[in-house]
């Protein structure tokens, strides 16, 4: 069959390719170096390297049978043969040339991928005639280039052969997503730890107890023998669950550090394209600039530099389309002909990465974004004079907000930066911007260097668990129902002598707003959350505990949920949603969540322990859901999974309502309630039918055998439910 | 003892074992035969009824329902969902799968299909391409089997009221296969939403 043959050579295939693509990466690099060099001089080296990198595509290339690349390569080689020998050509026109060339070089690679791309014999031909004929070009063009900082990282060049492994992104993510899921293996182990601690606590007390009850009874001393061996083997239990916990956490923080680094990449990798980015922008639009960058051998984390890329594109395109000016408006205003463009980055030592790109183009006009912001209609004219200088910058993250009147292909629409504030929110980053008009405008982004683990702080509201970030929680207090003051119809709190909006996080997440049981009802807890310079107090159900979490994204059909910023692990491996708390505030500030109920009287009617209702039903799903619905309400709540279950478990409790499925093995819900209808002590049990029959003659059995309310799975909802219930007990 | 008896006896059921060994020209002949015209009918029977669809059958409140096995990157058993707010009402919620997270959906609320009320919801049928995987509830998954294109009616929306876009075909005996290409493509799916001030 020669499939096995076929295989290989897919193989060789791709691994030409990634060979290939980074031969075209040294290679475009070394130009873009070579290209704005001031003087001729030192750059020999660069020349070989891309000369070398040429020689070795073309060795490569030949070894797969991809004539046409070899044939480039050998022309490109050429090339930078004769600049070893003569010096360098350096007219822009011969740059654009062997740009081009690796244009086409990659155009060549693209059907490996699967992309039908025919190209013309000819323009190979072509291009190779054009290339040969550099050699007799003799244009020695005396531009002046900037320096800036070699694009060609050297350490990773020294260290290409033997140290380096090449391993797919995949294999190491799923390698990282085991090592992150140990993170809910060590707080579960913490919790045993706990655990056992408190039994062995419990233990000691019940010793003691039990020795000032009966220490002169004759029985003890037989038992005591058994309580100090069963006390030896709790402590020596305890201590060997104390020791591996240490240890495991010792092992998962070590192993999670190191995965850690294996996900660090250099900045270099994502600004690699930047430097032909702002050649050909600048080209396209007349305008001369030069990009300076700094710092690309600072490392962060891959996923971070994946997912800034896109945003500093955009900044760069934006620097050059609205911040550089034509070169002859720069003569007219007393600037050097070409503009500048700087990326700078440098690490901060709180583990963030800062990223600093500036121009020195015209800057932003203030009261332009000020104008704009009016007629996007985000703020009104009045709330606009009103801001100070760097409040009224800021409304340029707005969408709709553009300064420019022209909308092109690159920008002007004025959701770009929008956009670029969200995805660096995402990260966990800031952005900010400052602008000096005619003097250029700085973009600042603040990034966090790993995709770390966060502290943060469970909560329990509606009987859903959600995770806040301690880095949003500015304080948590408890507060007196009666201390909540209605002001404008809005409730608040004080605080140092301060009020301060009041809202239910229920309310905001849009979740009914049933009351739990809480053992103080006569106060409510409460977190003062901080973002988008406001401070809002929530109130919540519960504050349990504060931990170490992970935030990780919620699958890709959930791109971006409001409110909610990802999920974490709880230490039973439970996802709980993390909560977006600048999401949040917007959300209050917008208005745009429930009313809170608080003083709704229906509420008020509703006491802890109202009683005991028993939930007949055989589907797992529907009996926790249920019983959940039932308990959140106040009720206590015992299950049976079918009917016989249902008439052992009346028999050893007090109930005051029973709900149950019909549909059920052994028995079904007519013939229980039928049964209970038959029995003396129960015949004044309300029972509650719930069923996914929905005929008609259904409906009028269960009348007939003594249902007190029919209700259709289908057109169930939990407050009908629980209104009927109320009515009934 | 008849030892005599006794080795005569070994020697006939050698002989009759050996012979049951060699069956005779005319049965050989016929064995072949038999065996030839399985073979044969087997290929025959298969370019007759030509391509088919893998499919895992599932229940959906009691009624069966099947989606191409192409599609499914395997079945999980659901022990704890963890419903999102704030999201619309055909998402259900999130599961961990093996430390990583996955959405599930409601096919119910997203295809039309008929409600009949609260199920068993215990197995999630993750569903994968190349940009996104999802999960879909279900009651029960019943098992994996053949489906000859050849056996697939077209759509007959009205008898299930489910949308005829997302009808890959029904069988003779009125099974539902489901398009899970269409479902995973369909950018409808995807919650993308923030606050905007």
């Amino acid at each position: 069959m020669g499939s096995k043959e076929e295989e290989f050579q897919k193989r060789l295939l791709s691994t030409f390719k990634i060979e290939a693509g980074d031969h075209l990466k040294t290679i475009s690099a070394g130009l873009l170096e070579i290209e704005r060099m001031e003087s001729p001089e030192g750059h020999l080296e660069t020349v070989e390297t891309i000369f070398r990198a040429s020689h070795n595509m073309k060795g490569a290339a030949r070894a797969v049978n991809m004539r046409d690349i070899e044939a480039i390569c050998q022309s490109l080689e050429d090339v930078f043969d004769m600049w070893k020998q003569e010096g360098i050509n350096r007219s822009s026109e011969v740059f654009d040339l062997l740009y081009h060339s690796l244009d086409v070089i990659r155009m060549l690679l693209s059907p490996l991928d699967g992309k039908e791309i025919t190209i013309d014999g000819n323009k190979v031909s072509n291009l190779i005639e054009r290339l040969s004929g550099i050699k007799t070009m003799r244009i020695y063009d005396t531009i002046s280039f900037t320096r800036g900082e070699s694009l060609l990282n050297k350490e990773t060049i020294l260290m290409s052969d033997a140290d380096v492994v090449r391993i797919p992104l995949a294999r190491i993510s799923s390698l990282l997503l085991q090592a992150e899921e140990l993170l809910s293996v060590k707080l579960l182990s913490s919790q045993h730890s706990a655990d056992i601690r408190e039994v062995a606590d419990m233990f000691e007390i019940f010793k003691n107890e039990l020795k000032k009850v009966c220490s002169k009874d004759e029985s003890f001393n037989r038992v005591e023998g058994h309580i100090k061996s069963m006390e030896r083997r709790l402590l020596t239990i305890k201590k060997s669950v104390q020791q591996y916990s240490r240890s495991l956490n010792r092992m998962v923080d070590n192993l999670l550090d190191d995965t850690k680094m294996v996900m660090m990449s250099p900045v270099s990798t994502v600004l690699e394209g930047f430097p032909l980015l702002v050649r050909n922008i600048s080209n396209e639009q007349g305008k001369a600039v030069d990009l300076i960058i700094q710092g690309g051998g600072i490392e962060a984390d891959r996923r971070i530099l994946e997912g800034i890329k896109d945003p500093l594109i955009h900044i760069v395109r934006n620097c050059i389309d609205h911040g550089i000016e034509r070169p002859e408006d720069r003569i007219s205003l007393k600037k050097a002909e070409k503009g500048t463009i700087k990326i700078i980055v440098s690490q901060l030592d709180n583990r963030k990465l800062e990223i600093l790109i500036t121009d020195d183009g015209m800057g932003i006009d203030i009261n332009m974004v000020r104008a704009s912001a009016v007629s996007a209609g985000i703020i009104s004219q009045e709330e606009a004079d009103s801001l100070s200088e760097y409040e009224a910058m800021s409304l340029i993250f707005h969408s709709g907000v553009s300064t420019t009147p022209v909308i092109t292909d690159i920008s002007g629409r004025g959701l770009g930066l929008a956009i670029v504030r969200e995805k660096i929110e995402k990260l966990n980053g800031s952005i900010i911007l400052e602008s000096h008009l005619h003097r250029g405008a700085s973009f600042r982004i603040i990034l966090p260097l790993t995709i770390a683990t966060f502290r943060g702080v469970t909560v329990c509201v509606s009987g859903h668990i959600f995770v806040i970030p301690l880095i949003n929680i500015e304080q948590v207090i408890r507060v007196k129902r009666d201390d909540l003051k209605t002001v404008e119809n809005k409730e608040t709190i004080t605080l140092d002598n301060r009020p301060l909006s009041f809202v239910r996080l229920s309310g905001v997440l849009e979740l009914t707003n049933i009351k739990r049981k809480t053992e103080d009802q006569d106060f409510i807890p409460v977190l003062i959350l901080n973002g988008l310079d406001k401070r809002i107090a929530f109130g919540v159900d519960e504050i349990m505990k504060e931990d170490e979490f992970f935030v990780k994204g919620l699958g890709r059909q959930l791109l971006r949920v409001k409110n909610i910023e990802g999920a974490a692990l709880l230490g039973s491996g439970k996802p709980v949603p993390v909560l977006n708390v600048t999401d949040l505030i917007r959300s209050v500030l917008k208005g745009s969540y429930a009313t809170p109920e608080l003083m709704a009287p229906e509420e008020k009617g509703v006491k802890p322990g109202k009683g005991s209702i028993l939930v007949v039903e055989d589907s797992i799903t529907s009996r926790i859901l249920l019983k959940n619905i039932l308990e959140s309400a106040g009720y206590s709540v015992k299950t049976a999974v079918d009917g016989i279950d249902a008439i052992t478990t009346l028999k050893t409790g007090d109930f005051d309502l029973i709900v149950s499925d019909i549909e059920m093995p052994r028995m079904d819900g007519f013939d229980l309630t039928a049964k209970i209808r038959g029995d003396e002590r129960l015949d004044e049990l309300p029972v509650v039918l719930v069923t996914a029959l929905e005929k008609r003659e259904d409906r009028e059995r269960g009348i007939e055998e003594g249902a007190n309310a029919y209700i259709v799975k289908s057109s169930f909802d939990q407050g009908n439910l629980l209104e009927v219930i109320r009515r009934l007990i | 003892m008849d030892w005599e008896e006794i080795y005569r006896r070994i020697e006939n059921v050698r002989l009759a074992i050996e012979q049951g060994f060699q069956p005779t020209g005319e049965a050989l002949q016929r064995i072949l035969g038999e065996r030839a015209k399985i073979l044969a009918g087997g290929a025959e029977d298969k370019s007759e009824r030509g391509e088919y669809l893998e499919v895992a059958e599932f229940l959906l409140a009691h009624e069966r329902y099947a989606i191409e096995t192409r599609h499914i990157r395997e079945v999980y058993s659901v022990t704890d969902l963890t419903p999102i707010p704030c999201t619309p009402p055909f998402v259900f919620g999130i599961i961990n799968v093996r430390g990583e997270i996955v959405s599930v959906i409601d096919i119910k609320k997203f295809f039309d299909l008929p409600e009949k009320g609260i199920t068993d919801l215990n197995k999630a049928i993750i569903l994968q391409s190349k940009d996104i995987e999802i999960g879909i509830l279900v009651d029960a998954v019943l098992g994996v089997r053949n489906i000859f294109i050849t056996e697939l009616e077209g759509s007959l929306p009205t008898l299930t009221g489910i949308r005829e876009e997302y009808l890959k075909g029904i069988t003779k005996e009125r099974q539902v296969i489901l398009d899970a290409e269409k479902l995973l493509s369909d950018r409808r799916i995807i919650v993308d939403e923030k606050v905007q001030l």
